[in-house]
């Protein structure tokens, strides 16, 4: 787990569109719980510049589909190493940040540096050449393939992928038992890890992962999120999103928590599980 | 002898429609006409399909999976059913027939090849002027590839004139072996037909599973947006699909022509007989659309020895198949359960 320096809970001074009249309570409430909690530094938060060590850094994007906008100017950024988790509720954005992130959807403003280069507006076969991959949430592999060459076309962009698939077999057998049989006949959970290691062929440093648990049974989660954590020890930093608020949050050194398409709260994650108000406004009290 | 005279895949003059077996009288009929033969006994009492209907399903199976295969491969890569590709068939082969004889009389075999590079050139350069700059969804794009199938008749029709026309090549007469043996009449031409298809059909294979292209292919198919986020540059794909759907769409177009006649309107007649058989092998599987264009282009032609069926409704039957076929299996004999 990465170290962190802040060490407290900030609520984020961009507001959910506060211009916006229906989010008028959602804004009291969440300011009523913030004036009662002593948060040092949330006056600071939103300015604040990401840190020198961050390998993803997301600075002030509005995105959206179409003509339907969904992000805020949403800031968020990634050290290395390290594991962050983005949580909210359903609609809040989580899956448009990745996805602008990634070069599948343009922002309308603001932009993207990962390792100090922009890379706002490249196209994702770009953005996996320069150390990023995703994982989508669903259908996150190719079934008529087998799981060889699904982790093969994970490393389309590699002139030499064999080492690192064979070394994807070590760190998890269950792969290199299955690594003949097609994709789409495994389990959700092994499914779910196909996934993961073909975004690992390209050995990148920032990973993207939309809710690894999703449509899990409760007894894979807790495999996946090991798998996850597996993955981080291998030196890549990942951002998260996880509808399982707690679980994710649970193996992550930060945190933010998404509202209407911005950044409400952000902080190291043991704090995010502690705060009350988080925890009784998105965490399921 | 096996009364054999719904066997006019060939030789036949008028080479009205598509059906290639519905050419001739009906065959049931004839032969209760002509009472028991002795080595056709199982024959007429329906009990087995007789060689030659068999080996005349092979040539139009060959046909159909030619052209299906391509079809599959745009639906599924592309994301659009092409109503342009039976007209791509077309376009390969007047292709051939402007090198083969109309224009300059190259060598038949060397025609073909220079014909199938052109019309491929035809699927390239449609992709790379139309589908590739349009930024719509399907139906758009369905709607686009009907336009492009009316221009390419048109320009055909404009440059050969509307009448058919045949290739100034032998190979018409039944290989005499295999009438004496097996009692199948079968031409030099269709046995050419056969071979090249199952060369062509296992060179795919190969491609597909075994070339790094053809992994990134088979990926593209089955998942387009996973494949840009693994790195996959899936232009290219598109672009090597069209390749690949062009060959052999301007080959079955060839072999259509040898088959029956070259026709301005000879692929888009066979192109509902295409969509039968990708729907039939289940959309998003290539090898489906090769099984289906089996199946099909069987149906089609074995519709001689379903008793009581006149053969002008081979078509109608393939297609009463298909619908009884995807009743069990709603997304194809090889359609995927889970996904795509």
């Amino acid at each position: 787990m990465a170290d962190d320096g802040d060490g407290a809970v900030d609520r984020a001074a961009a507001g959910p569109a506060v211009d916006d009249v229906t989010a008028a309570d959602d804004v009291t409430a969440a300011e009523d719980v913030t004036a009662a909690d002593d948060t040092p530094g949330s006056d600071t938060a939103g300015d604040a510049a990401p840190p020198d060590d961050a390998v993803l850094v997301v600075d002030g994007i509005d995105s959206g589909y179409g003509d339907m906008q969904v992000l805020y100017d949403l800031s968020v950024h990634l050290r290395a190493e390290e594991v962050v988790c983005m949580v909210g509720p359903n609609g809040a954005g989580k899956s448009t940040v990745l996805k602008t992130v990634f070069g599948l959807l343009e922002p309308w403003a603001g932009g993207v540096r990962l390792d100090g280069d922009d890379i706002t507006d490249t196209a994702p076969a770009d953005v996996v050449r320069r150390g990023m991959g995703y994982v989508p949430q669903t259908d996150n592999v190719f079934p008529p393939l087998t799981v060889e060459e699904n982790l093969r076309m994970g490393g389309v962009a590699r002139m030499h992928p064999d080492d690192v698939i064979e070394g994807l077999y070590d760190r998890f057998p269950i792969l290199d038992e299955y690594r003949d049989a097609e994709a789409g006949d495994l389990s959700g959970g092994e499914r779910q890890l196909v996934a993961l290691a073909r975004a690992l062929v390209m050995e990148p440093d920032v990973l993207l992962i939309d809710e690894p648990s999703a449509g899990l049974a409760p007894s894979i989660v807790d495999e996946v999120f090991d798998d996850v954590a597996a993955i981080n020890d291998l030196g890549t930093a990942i951002l998260m999103i996880e509808q399982n608020a707690r679980a994710g949050l649970g193996i992550s050194d930060r945190g933010y928590v998404l509202d209407q398409g911005t950044v409400a709260f952000e902080g190291p994650a043991d704090r995010l599980l502690e705060d009350p108000e988080v925890g009784e406004l998105y965490l399921g009290g | 002898m096996v009364v054999d005279s719904h066997l006019v895949l060939g030789g036949d003059p008028v080479g009205a429609g598509v059906g290639l077996g519905a050419l001739g009288p009906l065959p049931v009929a004839q032969m209760i006409a002509l009472g028991p033969l002795p080595d056709a006994q199982m024959i007429a009492l329906g009990l087995l399909p007789d060689a030659q209907l068999i080996a005349n399903g092979l040539v139009f199976s060959s046909i159909i999976v030619l052209g299906s295969v391509g079809l599959s491969l745009v639906y599924d890569i592309a994301d659009f059913p092409n109503f342009a590709h039976g007209d791509l068939m077309t376009v390969g082969a007047y292709a051939t027939l402007a090198v083969g004889g109309f224009y300059v009389a190259l060598p038949f075999p060397v025609a073909v090849v220079v014909g199938t590079a052109a019309a491929t050139a035809v699927a390239v350069g449609t992709h790379w002027l139309v589908f590739d700059r349009m930024d719509v969804g399907p139906l758009e794009l369905l709607i686009a590839s009907i336009g492009v199938a009316f221009v390419y008749r048109a320009v055909l029709m404009q440059a050969f004139t509307s009448g058919s026309q045949s290739y100034d090549v032998g190979g018409r007469s039944p290989i005499p072996a295999l009438r004496t043996v097996f009692d199948v009449a079968l031409t030099y031409r269709q046995l050419v037909i056969l071979a090249a298809t199952v060369l062509l059909v296992v060179g795919l294979h190969v491609f597909l599973q075994y070339t790094t292209m053809g992994r990134k292919m088979r990926a593209t198919s089955a998942n387009g947006s996973l494949a840009k986020v693994s790195g996959i540059r899936t232009g290219r794909v598109v672009l090597v699909m069209w390749v690949v759907g062009g060959v052999l769409a301007a080959v079955g177009g060839v072999f259509l022509g040898l088959e029956t006649l070259v026709r301005p309107r000879m692929g888009f007649d066979l192109l509902l007989v295409l969509f039968a058989a990708v729907i039939l092998g289940g959309i998003g599987s290539v090898y489906g659309a090769m099984l289906g264009g089996v199946v099909i282009g069987m149906v089609h032609e074995l519709t001689p020895w379903i008793p009581l069926v006149p053969t002008r409704y081979d078509k109608a039957l393939a297609f009463l198949i298909m619908i009884l076929i995807l009743l069990v299996r709603p997304s194809g004999i090889m359609g995927g359960g889970t996904s795509r």
